[in-house]
């Protein structure tokens, strides 16, 4: 991801020590801190370790196989709003790859998962086997605006793939 | 919002800077300070200059334990624990031909040998949390009717002497930053008529090594099983020193396809699994350490990635 890859409004306010915080991480994977740093999914897990909403402001099962999901109302740095298509994109996004996340397989959506947006606010998700591990994978699904998947998005140009590099 | 540099798996540029968002919709999680990764000046000067206060660095990240322990007396900063959600875990290499440790009783039998209370406190400052298994008491999956293994080495060199393994020198393979630890398991070693020496896994481990030290750490929504325990016993795990455990990978099916809201009983299940077959060396969840300059107020998360949100510039 590069410099412009969320969007930077530009001018605002003066910057200096006063105001900035220098951090060392050496961390091997500094890339995801940044990542969580700069881009948010539907859910999140605060400082205590717990899962809490994020973009997404709730959830719930309808059946076994049905996970629902309320939209938050919410604007991108860039000034997009987002909405259940914006969370469609991304899914319809993640799926195009065969193993997109670094960490692993075991964070891929199945194949059979669908993922519609039933209104502006609505996602329903349909497990057709069931995934208990469903948010923990939702917690890796990033929601960037239109703006980032048009420019950027999380191919890498060395290799034309996005394949473990989400 | 990212506005210099690049952090990829493979490469980071020299700083990565980030601004606040201030139309951001959560105002308890609304940035008010610019964050500057520095990737240049290392973490060894990092310490020092939170120490100094020289202004260049306010958080490092990732201490070992003995550089929190050798944190000097300062006016500037000083080191901050987070019982994050981690482990320091033995795995016993099974894949070396006829290797004792496909045994479960031999398993049981060195971890039987091992003073987790010892091992902390001398071989990491004290700097974690005994665990029974792979996660700490009270957080989500955590079995509250099971215990850490009991240290009984008279029990244990029993069984060891028995199978043959007396007297024998084993082989870790870890990090330097736990070469204290390895130190404190071959004093525990000792006192059984064993013991063992330490091999830098920065080098290529001799095949015949016997545990390799593994530190872990869980950034999950309440689903641990996925995220740790798979990575060492899964089907498709990258940690895992021996052959596929049909247990596990049953267990883990079953866990996929339970009820959200019926999982944690699974989660116990597995944790009851690892500890009954003595499936790792159980040490300790080390905590996290930091370097923080008094001038900063800062958030640690106990998924261990630095998300920083929360930190603040004090006054």
């Amino acid at each position: 991801m590069d410099a412009q890859a969320t969007g930077d409004p530009g001018g605002g306010q003066p910057w200096g020590p006063h105001n900035t915080v220098t951090v060392v991480d050496p961390s091997p994977v500094n890339w995801l801190s940044i990542t969580w740093n700069t881009m948010e999914e539907a859910n999140r897990v605060d400082h205590d370790g717990i899962g809490q909403p994020s973009l997404a402001e709730s959830w719930r099962w309808l059946d076994g196989e049905i996970l629902e999901l309320k939209m938050r109302d919410a604007v991108y740095q860039d000034g997009e709003p987002f909405n259940a298509a914006m969370f469609k994109l991304g899914f319809d996004k993640v799926q195009e790859w065969t193993n997109p996340h670094p960490p692993g397989a075991f964070l891929n959506f199945a194949r059979d998962v669908t993922c519609e947006a039933v209104d502006d606010r609505t996602i329903r998700m349909r497990f057709p086997s069931g995934d208990s591990a469903a948010l923990m994978k939702l917690r890796g699904m990033h929601l960037p605006s239109t703006r980032f998947w048009n420019e950027w998005g999380f191919v890498d140009p060395k290799t034309g793939s996005a394949e473990g590099h989400w | 919002m990212l506005t210099e540099g690049v952090s990829l798996i493979d490469s980071r540029s020299d700083r990565v800077v980030m601004e606040p968002n201030p139309t951001y919709w959560n105002p308890a999680r609304r940035p008010t300070v610019r964050i500057v990764y520095d990737n240049v000046i290392g973490k060894d000067e990092g310490i020092k200059s939170v120490a100094a206060g020289d202004g260049r660095v306010d958080v490092v990240f990732d201490l070992t334990p003995a550089e929190a322990k050798s944190f000097p007396d300062s006016a500037h900063g000083k080191i901050q624990t987070k019982k994050a959600k981690t482990i320091l875990t033995g795995v016993f290499n099974e894949n070396r031909p006829a290797s004792p440790w496909r045994n479960p009783e031999a398993r049981r039998a060195l971890n039987l040998a091992i003073d987790q209370a010892f091992v902390l406190e001398h071989g990491a400052h004290g700097y974690g949390t005994v665990i029974p298994a792979f996660i700490q008491p009270g957080r989500y999956g955590a079995d509250p009717d099971m215990k850490p293994m009991p240290h009984d080495p008279e029990g244990a060199k029993r069984t060891l002497d028995g199978l043959g393994l007396g007297g024998r020198e084993l082989v870790f393979v870890a990090s330097p930053a736990w070469k204290g630890v390895v130190d404190a398991i071959d004093q525990c070693l000792a006192k059984v008529g064993m013991g063992c020496h330490f091999v830098s896994a920065k080098d290529e481990p001799p095949a015949e090594f016997d545990v390799k030290l593994e530190w872990y750490f869980d950034w999950t929504p309440q689903y641990p099983v996925a995220c740790v325990h798979r990575e060492f016993f899964g089907r498709d795990a990258t940690l895992r020193q021996g052959p596929e455990d049909p247990k596990f990978d049953a267990l883990y099916e079953k866990l996929l396809h339970t009820p959200e809201t019926e999982t944690e009983g699974v989660v116990r299940e597995v944790e009851r699994y690892l500890q009954d077959e003595a499936k790792a060396l159980f040490l300790y969840s080390p905590f996290t350490l930091f370097a923080v300059s008094d001038r900063v107020e800062f958030t640690p998360y106990d998924t261990c990635m630095s998300e920083l949100a929360e930190t603040r510039i004090k006054g």
